[in-house]
């Protein structure tokens, strides 16, 4: 039967689309092609040389270079931490649920106060891991304005932060798992590593490729803790792409560039979901 | 055995990820200005709790009510949230129409394009609108989601196709279908996006911090952060009271609804 | 739904409309940045001139506060591009230039004229940040020139006798280095270019060329690298100050807790240190910077008035700016301590005389006579650092924190990666250069 009530349905969704979120990238799109002079007031029509320019804005691709970089630390090792916090939060022993509340209390803390805290963390000498590392007379480390370090203290705490959502989405992939499957296994003689790798791992195929794509793409977009923690620095080495942007916007106002970034983020970001999903899909059928 | 080891682990992480929260309590307990304890010294002499007082209830600046706009910010966008998302989300998986696969893709598309920019033209719009530092800036921009669309839809197409027969054959419209068969039986779906949504809301700072001017229409996060700057540098105990202060609502929320969260993740990575 | 279902929907939509702000009143928006949060005496007495501005008019004073200066400027621009800016904008002199070059703000020439309003009450240089010809921007309110302060107790301890007139840079490193000592550092250094451009200039150098066009010849002459390599080996080879990891770790001021002799700083540090019970002020003495020049050099970061070019209520705009520069309220809040006033009357009777900082009483006639002999000491260095001070380059040229932002990255390079002085000013200033190109 086909309906003929649905628009009425739609409205609400579609109209608050429209307006606060279509509306402004058509806006986006339209500012990227010119040039927008803000504070003068001017404006004209330049077509698609805000792009072409981009092409050899070679501070800009180092941002996206950057934030490969950090999606390329912080989802594969957030994913194998979440396993491993999954695989023991699966158990039936008493008090798992309790467990998972606790780990799930940090991601739904605010970027701004866990940044900050972070921070702290990340001190030299009296901060928290430096003073743990010092009593096993371990080198100072200044983590956050060392060039080779501050990048992946940002993938850690990412680690930390996105662990909660990350277990819960692996429980629920471990516990489809139908019981009987593991018992056979268990009959074969596997012990519990070989069960792991011959039984759950296949069975949570699409699930990886969920947190991967999700990852991948809130990663590609990190802005709020390296412009709490950092502001791209020390030496632009933590100058990821969603913070580049930021700072051609909002601090140099330049927003037809913004916009033109924006839009090349977005088609980085579509690429990798695109090509994730390519390899996802035949891994998963391979399996089949 | 294997279970005391189990728990070690499990104890040993849980205590890892409460380090940062544990040492943030500690600091906010030392005297306002000190410098940053040494972490042997982590614990204060005495607790300085008069750093709450000087937050809480500051002359100069109105906590309680960044507290009141903060939770009428929330409170009604997890109401727009459910209602919106939920009417398009029961369009999307249960009224068969053309170009419905179109719609679905429009929403997960945008999902895709975030960031700092859109916000110069939002800003623009609720300029137009007149909205500028009222609660319908904070409130309206969010009461739509294309990932509590996402949620909710997935949640619907898992529940019986039989359910509309039945009901259709009983001479119910589609309105009484939706409001009164689908939403009741969706409720752990919709706790989830209201957790998510109040989460979300209560937590967010750049939109607040442009959108609102002026003293009285400030929200939690960003009215807090007037004590990271003081003269002098950072004031860490004071800081971190600010933190410690602005958790707490979040936290009670979150343990009030912690089954919904641990239940609406598994929906969203149903295939 | 039925129509309860319907009716308390419509009564919840209703709710956020009712708690808009009161309508009715005539409200003047005024815009500002850093806000409250402190103990500190300064933020009730600024109430205090709000409210009665208030009560005089019969008007709503709405104070746009925005926590920090970078996202102040943010805002504003953002207002500006869509047309909201509020009526009166508090300037920051550092951020100044893109608000007067752009026709932001009113040129308020034609009301001075027509009320006969004098500008010769306040200091002529610190009016000329925000004149642009026969045009005047902003009225000034208040300013302070950055110079050295040194903890008197230390030196004495250390048997280092106290500089006297104008220092070398010579004389300064030694004394910084004998200061240094019983895990004491001479001198507190900060990244932070607004606390340490003045020694380019000292050195004779400078960050851009006068017209504030181009970077290169400027940041990377010799003089400057000299200046730069100056502060370098304080902190690297002489260990004079701590290192920038050892001042993120301890995360607190290192003069104001007695760790450190000699710091950079202008007015409203005196605020801080008067509230630490680590420093007795009676110590605190204030001295030009170290200089090569026949003259020291200094800044002078200012705060002024102004009104938006789109405000709907000049009057009312002037008559607070008035309002602010009269003596009564100048006197009040200069008395806070926070920085000099713009007013050379209120300034000369403040600095010479009044009760700048109540909060540490002095028991006994020679404690009085040490507190009262070095605030003199103090003041008397402000008077004499007025009339070179110079504005900071943020007042003439747009973007400038971006331009301090780089600065600061090349310094970082040199103090935390041990990068070449040299080759870091070098990469800083083609940046630099290419960042006022692109405007």
């Amino acid at each position: 039967m086909k309906s003929r009530h649905h628009w009425l349905f739609l409205t609400p969704a579609m109209s608050h689309l429209s307006i606060f979120v279509i509306l402004p990238i058509a806006f986006s799109f339209w500012i990227s092609l010119q040039d927008w002079n803000v504070m003068k007031g001017t404006i004209q029509y330049v077509g698609f040389s805000q792009y072409q320019s981009l092409a050899t804005n070679a501070q800009f691709w180092g941002s996206v270079v950057n934030s490969l970089l950090y999606t390329a630390l912080s989802v594969p090792l957030g994913m194998a931490v979440s396993i491993v916090v999954a695989l023991l939060v699966s158990q039936p022993i008493k008090g798992a649920n309790l467990f998972r509340t606790l780990y799930f209390i940090p991601s739904v803390c605010s970027t701004v106060a866990v940044s900050m805290m972070w921070i702290y963390i990340y001190l030299p000498q009296t901060g928290m891991i430096n003073s743990l590392t010092k009593l096993f007379g371990l080198k100072d480390i200044d983590f956050l304005n060392d060039v080779s370090w501050a990048l992946p203290a940002l993938a850690f705490m990412s680690v930390w932060t996105n662990l909660g959502p990350r277990m819960i989405i692996y429980v629920a992939g471990l516990l489809s798992v139908p019981p009987a499957q593991y018992e056979a296994a268990q009959l074969d003689g596997a012990g519990a590593w070989t069960r792991f790798w011959k039984v759950s791992w296949p069975a949570l195929a699409p699930t990886n490729a969920f947190v991967l794509l999700t990852g991948t793409i809130a990663s590609l977009q990190l802005f709020t803790p390296v412009y709490m923690m950092t502001k791209g620095g020390p030496l632009y080495s933590t100058d990821v792409v969603g913070y580049h942007i930021f700072v051609e916007a909002w601090k140099k106002f330049h927003l037809s560039t913004a916009s033109a970034q924006s839009f090349v983020l977005l088609a980085v970001v579509a690429l990798c979901s695109w090509m994730q999903w390519k390899l996802f899909r035949k891994q998963a059928e391979s399996y089949e | 055995m294997k279970n005391v080891s189990i728990y070690l682990g499990l104890t040993l992480l849980a205590v890892f990820l409460a380090m940062p929260f544990v040492w943030s309590l500690f600091v906010s307990l030392h005297e306002s200005r000190s410098a940053i304890p040494e972490f042997s010294k982590i614990v204060p002499g005495r607790p300085h709790w008069e750093n709450y007082k000087t937050v809480v209830l500051n002359e100069q600046v109105p906590v309680l009510r960044f507290f009141i706009n903060s939770l009428i910010v929330s409170v009604f966008v997890v109401i727009g949230q459910l209602f919106v998302c939920s009417s398009a989300a029961f369009a999307l998986a249960r009224l068969p129409f053309r170009g419905r696969d179109l719609v679905f893709a429009l929403f997960l598309g945008t999902m895709m394009f975030s960031g700092t920019v859109v916000q110069v033209p939002l800003y623009l719009i609720v300029r137009q609108l007149s909205w500028l530092d009222t609660y319908f800036a904070l409130i309206m921009p969010s009461v739509g989601s294309a990932f509590g669309v996402f949620l909710l839809r997935q949640f619907f197409l898992q529940i019986p196709r039989e359910i509309d027969e039945a009901a259709r054959l009983d001479g119910a419209n589609e309105w009484t279908l939706y409001w009164k068969l689908l939403l009741p039986v969706s409720k752990p779906a919709l706790g989830t996006l209201g957790a998510f949504a109040f989460i979300a809301t209560w937590t967010d700072f750049f939109w607040p911090l442009i959108a609102t001017s002026s003293l009285e229409m400030r929200t939690v996060e960003v009215g807090l952060s007037i004590f990271k700057n003081s003269y002098g540098g950072t004031n860490w105990p004071l800081q971190n009271t600010a933190a410690v202060v602005a958790l707490i609502p979040v936290l009670v929320v979150f343990l009030c609804l912690q089954r919904f969260f641990v239940r609406g993740i598994t929906l969203g990575s149903g295939k | 739904m039925t129509r309860r279902e319907l009716l308390a929907l419509a009564a919840l939509a209703a709710v956020p409309g009712c708690l808009r702000p009161e309508q009715g009143v005539r409200t003047l928006r005024l815009a500002n940045w850093g806000a409250a949060g402190d103990e500190s005496e300064f933020y009730k007495q600024v109430l205090d001139i709000y409210r009665r501005f208030e009560a005089h008019h019969g008007v709503r004073l709405s104070v746009e506060g925005t926590p920090n200066t970078q996202d102040y400027v943010s805002k504003l621009l953002l207002d500006h591009v869509s047309e909201s800016m509020p009526d009166i904008v508090t300037l920051d002199a550092s951020s100044a230039a893109v608000f007067i070059n752009n026709g932001i703000l009113s040129d308020l020439s034609p009301l001075i004229r027509s009320d006969k309003f004098d500008l010769d009450h306040f200091f002529p240089n610190v009016v000329d940040i925000a004149r642009r010809g026969h045009e005047v921007y902003a009225l000034p309110t208040d300013f302070t020139p950055m110079v050295v302060y040194a903890n008197a107790r230390h030196f004495r301890e250390a048997g280092v006798e106290l500089p006297r007139g104008t220092w070398s840079f010579e004389s300064f490193r030694d004394i910084a280095v004998r200061l240094t000592r019983n895990g004491r550092f001479g001198f507190e250094f900060t990244n932070w270019m607004p606390g340490w451009v003045m020694f380019l200039w000292n050195f004779g150098a400078d960050v851009l060329s006068p017209d504030g066009q181009r970077c290169v010849g400027h940041l990377d002459s010799s003089l400057s690298i000299e200046a730069i390599q100056f502060l370098a080996d304080l902190v690297l080879r002489d260990q004079a100050a701590p290192s920038l990891s050892q001042a993120a770790a301890a995360g607190v001021d290192y003069f104001a807790t007695g760790r450190a002799s000699l710091k950079v700083s202008g007015h409203w540090y005196l605020v801080g240190l008067d509230a630490s019970k680590d420093i007795d002020m009676a110590d605190v003495l204030a001295y030009q910077l170290p200089t090569r020049l026949h003259e020291p050099s200094t800044v002078m970061y200012e705060s002024g008035l102004a009104i938006a070019a789109k405000s709907r209520n000049k009057d009312l705009a002037w008559e607070y700016l008035k309002y602010f520069s009269s003596h009564e309220v100048q006197s009040a809040y200069q008395r806070s301590g926070i920085a000099v006033c713009a007013r050379r009357d209120v300034a000369k009777e403040n600095l010479n005389f009044s009760s700048f900082y109540l909060g540490q009483q002095k028991e006994g006639v020679e404690a009085a006579k040490r507190y009262d002999a070095a605030k003199h000491q103090r003041n008397a260095t402000f008077q004499s650092a007025i009339p070179r001070c110079r504005r900071p380059w943020g007042a003439t040229v747009e973007g400038y924190d971006r331009i301090e932002d780089l600065c600061q990255k090349a310094m970082d390079a040199i103090l935390k990666n041990g990068a070449n002085v040299q080759d870091a000013l070098r990469d800083a200033a083609s940046n630099i250069d290419k960042e006022l190109a692109s405007r």
